[in-house]
């Protein structure tokens, strides 16, 4: 198969990436390991957009205008009929990971991007020559450019070429989110975590289920449980050991059933809960990350800096996640560029990176892993691949 | 162990676990919940004042009366104790 422009990975950076691409032009083919594209947002029920708006301020202004980050914020508003919700000096989007599986579909399916869904990538060579496999058979996909959206940077790791990773101890914890329906009435956040320790106390729950919260998902009798999780059920947190991702998937799910067993006989309106739907993936924050020709820091963030070539921009507080006991928030003094040079992968040609695993250092990549701001590396990521670069 | 909690210890306490974000002058009147308390920092908190002060906070107490302001949970402490 040959194209213009390979995209690996389609959760929002890849999709953005691929929509981009095809739109300028392209041909581009758009390589998944699901069955659906959305990434953390479907596979792993992940239910809010941040970083599509800029922090403060009395109405929510999109931080990207104009892209694909504003386009599907749009797109999903319209769906849901939920608009942005302020929360402290922040908006954020809801969404539905039901409807942006759906709305990623008709991205796709209107640009003209050529969809390999099931598909992981196993090798990568310079010019390029990429190699997926699906269900034990290889494909050959020769293209013009490359868009790493992986998250995990995983072509870095197909080529064996340098990348970065956070020790173990500092890796922003993961997330396990699980669909709850059967909920009466609405949530009552206080009342839960309370009745979560007494059933801490009395020994019916395990202490992690300290980490677990709830947000209704707009629809009648659904809930999201969120359940924060430290990763070290086998020795040292490692989101790219199977062995550490095994335990992560197995505790999050008996935490939940724990949990919501425990809410059923406790909680007003729970009587009749039940957990509705397991994550495709539990949701990992952060794990290897690109060397680009330019790292985006953390003090850039924080400060706000402005780059004469940035390509996107990111206005999402640093929200480090390095305990499982909930987020620490570090507010910059003003949204920050992201130069184009985090884009682009060191000492090759057309090899472009974007969303989570871009080139930054663990700070910066607290602020610029959401998905708003994913989509807005997607969308520059896909035009400068489809432009040769 | 003894009736000692004030509001002044409440505020050092989250200031070095890091549950809210106070802001610079918080005293025992700051609205913790402005200041970023949610359902999950509470079940932090509820287990630290139990290490703490040797105070068991039940489901009754996960409410903004007691919890929203470092004096108001600094008295039901005290209460408990």
């Amino acid at each position: 198969m040959k194209a213009d422009v390979l995209v690996i990975g389609a959760g929002s950076a890849g999709l953005a990436a691929a929509v981009a691409a095809a739109r300028a032009g392209a041909r581009t083919v758009l390589v998944e390991r699901h069955g659906f594209a959305g990434g953390m947002g479907t596979a792993s029920l992940v239910h809010t957009f941040c970083g599509l708006y800029l922090q403060d301020g009395d109405e929510p202004v999109w931080s990207n205008p104009g892209t694909l980050a504003e386009e599907i914020g749009r797109r999903m508003e319209m769906a849901t009929g939920l608009g942005p919700v302020r929360a402290g000096r922040v908006w954020f989007l809801p969404q539905h990971p039901v409807v942006f599986a759906g709305l990623a579909d008709a991205l796709l399916r209107e640009a003209g991007v050529e969809v390999l869904f099931h598909c992981e990538l196993i090798a990568l060579e310079p010019g390029w020559r990429a190699r997926v496999l699906c269900r034990g058979a290889g494909m050959d996909i020769e293209a013009r450019a490359v868009v790493d959206a992986s998250g995990d940077a995983v072509a870095a790791a197909a080529m064996g070429v340098g990348h970065a990773m956070t020790d173990a101890t500092s890796l922003q914890r993961p997330a396990y989110v699980c669909g709850v329906q059967g909920v009466r009435g609405g949530i009552d956040g206080l009342g839960l975590a309370g009745r979560i320790i007494d059933g801490i106390r009395a020994g019916d729950l395990p202490g992690a289920a300290t980490g677990m919260h709830f947000r209704a998902s707009g629809r009648p009798g659904e809930v999201f449980a969120t359940l924060d999780l430290a990763g070290v059920e086998r020795g040292a947190y490692d989101p790219t050991d199977p062995r550490c991702l095994a335990a992560l998937e197995a505790t999050g799910r008996e935490v939940a059933m724990a949990v919501v067993a425990c809410l059923q006989r406790t909680a007003p309106g729970w009587e009749g809960a039940f957990i509705s739907h397991w994550p495709a993936r539990a949701g990992v924050r952060e794990s290897r990350r690109w060397l680009g020709e330019a790292v985006l820091t953390g003090e850039d963030v924080m400060a706000g800096r402005r780059f004469a070539d940035e390509v996107a921009v990111a206005s999402w507080p640093l929200e480090l996640r390095e305990t499982h006991r909930g987020p620490r928030l570090r507010y910059p003094a003003g949204p920050a560029g992201i130069p184009r040079g985090a884009l682009v992968a060191r000492r090759h040609e057309r090899l472009f990176v974007a969303g989570r695993c871009l080139s930054c250092d663990h700070e910066a990549q607290a602020s610029i892993r959401v998905m708003g701001t994913c989509f807005a590396t997607g969308d520059a990521a896909g035009r400068m691949a489809a432009g040769g670069g | 162990m003894t009736a000692t909690c004030t509001a002044a210890e409440v505020v050092e306490m989250l200031r070095a676990e890091g549950l809210v974000d106070l802001p610079a002058g918080a005293d025992g009147a700051t609205d913790l919940f402005e200041a970023g308390m949610d359902s999950m920092a509470v079940m932090q908190l509820i287990v630290i004042i139990e290490e703490r002060w040797g105070v068991r906070l039940g489901a009754e107490d996960a409410t903004r009366e007691v919890l929203g302001t470092p004096e108001r949970l600094a008295a039901r402490i005290r209460e408990l104790s």
